[in-house]
């Protein structure tokens, strides 16, 4: 059973459904979470058509030293892009480490 | 140290460890400065007492809970020097929960040192606001080898 | 709830002391900056015997030099929310305790004005303030202040030709809000 103390012990980026909006690092009353995201061209659009951007999330990190799991940040995402889980996050022997980056960069060489 | 009389025998003796094997391999102590101590004493295994004569190869744990104010900051590193007085070792250093570890959600506060390792070198950080009890366990046993960390 | 003046402050506690509100509450200040010009220092005392509403008596005075008498001696529970209003609000306690409570000894300021700017905000690079889309701060663009540091033509940032701000403009400033609210 997943009971409130099981469950609310980390948050989950769900990244494809992040828009970059900045909306959850601006909420957080920690100042917790960073972003980095940049725009791109969307093609394939029909002749004609102005141009268009979309962002592009290219770093969302989380600093668990200073998270207080208040939830704001699942709240407040208008794309439900983060939401609640149970693993438990560990502990580290430096404060540094406990910087969680959650963007997969499959393309890095040196991808953890 | 000396203004807040830690290495005075009178306040040492009040200095509570936790036997946490109970089997004298290890002794911790926790600096309880605020609501993350509530997790670290529901982890206890058995409740607190003065410090016996350690064997040589017990290992001592200061965990610190809690926020620490500027204001107490010079107490905090009285009383684990203090600590270290007493076990005739160096005792390893848990900073327990977000306020310990950086200042947490108080960082911006202006009466409030931004984590405790500004005053101590820590051994290990413990996420959470509070961490559950069970990671003050896990931790524990990660240091002192009971399981591959 | 009675507002009495500086002069009679000491003498309406006793009298509802006298009156058998005996049970000292609590004292607190407001900062009305913005609204009017001073610190308001409430006193909230109780009737315990009786089945009475708690008396609350209230008090303004100057911001730039507030003074006020020590209700310690008739409420010995006074001394320490006092002690902690002079040092949060900068208030004079006439005849009260001076030693600091919660502050360390060599801080300096009175933190819980509403014109006194949290510095660790102004200090640290806030998260929230790139624009979606921006990996790094780009330079001439306006850029967004947090909740709790005023915007930077008001204090930080101010053109240095006119004069300083006045409190209530930082104060009125620095409230900034939840970001998705439009503001005023």
């Amino acid at each position: 059973m997943n009971s409130p103390s099981q469950s609310h012990r980390w948050i989950r980026l769900i990244e494809p459904a992040c828009t970059s909006c900045m909306i959850c690092a601006r909420e957080c009353p920690s100042w917790c979470i960073s972003i980095d995201s940049h725009t791109e061209p969307v093609g394939g659009l029909p002749p004609g058509a102005r141009d268009r951007t979309r962002n592009v999330l290219d770093r969302f990190a989380i600093d668990w030293s200073l998270c207080m799991y208040c939830g704001i940040c699942v709240e407040e995402c208008p794309y439900d892009a983060l939401e609640w889980a149970g693993d438990l996050t560990q502990p580290r022997s430096s404060s540094e480490l406990l910087v969680e980056e959650m963007v997969e960069h499959t393309s890095d060489a040196t991808s953890r | 140290m000396q203004r807040f009389g830690f290495d005075r025998q009178e306040y040492r003796v009040a200095m509570r460890w936790v036997d946490w094997y109970g089997d004298a391999s290890l002794w911790v102590l926790d600096v309880a400065l605020a609501c993350c101590t509530l997790e670290v004493d529901a982890a206890a295994p058995v409740a607190a007492v003065p410090l016996p004569v350690l064997d040589d190869r017990a290992q001592v744990a200061v965990v610190v809970s809690g926020t620490v104010t500027d204001r107490l900051a010079p107490a905090v590193a009285a009383i684990v020097d203090g600590c270290e007085q007493q076990a005739g070792r160096r005792p390893l250093l848990i900073s327990f929960g977000a306020c310990a570890s950086s200042g947490g959600p108080y960082w911006d506060s202006y009466a409030v040192t931004k984590g405790v390792d500004q005053l101590l070198a820590v051994d290990a950080y413990v996420p959470g606001c509070p961490p559950p009890p069970e990671a003050l366990s896990a931790v524990l046993d990660q240091l002192v080898g009971r399981v591959p960390s | 709830m009675t507002e009495v003046s500086p002069v009679d402050w000491l003498t309406a506690a006793e009298a509802l002391q006298a009156d058998g509100f005996d049970y000292f509450d609590w004292l607190g200040c407001v900062d009305e900056i913005g609204r009017r010009d001073c610190l308001r220092i409430v006193l909230v005392v109780r009737n315990l015997g009786e089945d009475a509403e708690p008396r609350m008596l209230i008090c303004s005075l100057p911001r730039d030099d507030p003074r006020i008498d020590t209700v310690s001696g008739v409420f010995a529970g006074a001394a320490w929310h006092e002690r902690e209003v002079a040092e949060l609000f900068g208030v004079v306690f006439v005849g009260g305790e001076r030693r600091r409570l919660l502050l360390s000894p060599d801080f300096e300021g009175t933190p819980l004005r509403k014109d006194e700017v949290l510095g660790a905000r102004t200090g640290m690079n806030w998260p929230g303030a790139k624009e979606p889309g921006e990996s790094e701060a780009s330079p001439g663009r306006r850029r967004m202040v947090p909740p709790g540091v005023p915007e930077p033509e008001i204090w930080g940032d101010r053109d240095s030709s006119q004069p300083p701000a006045d409190p209530a403009e930082v104060a009125e400033s620095a409230i900034g809000g939840r970001v998705r609210r439009t503001r005023r």
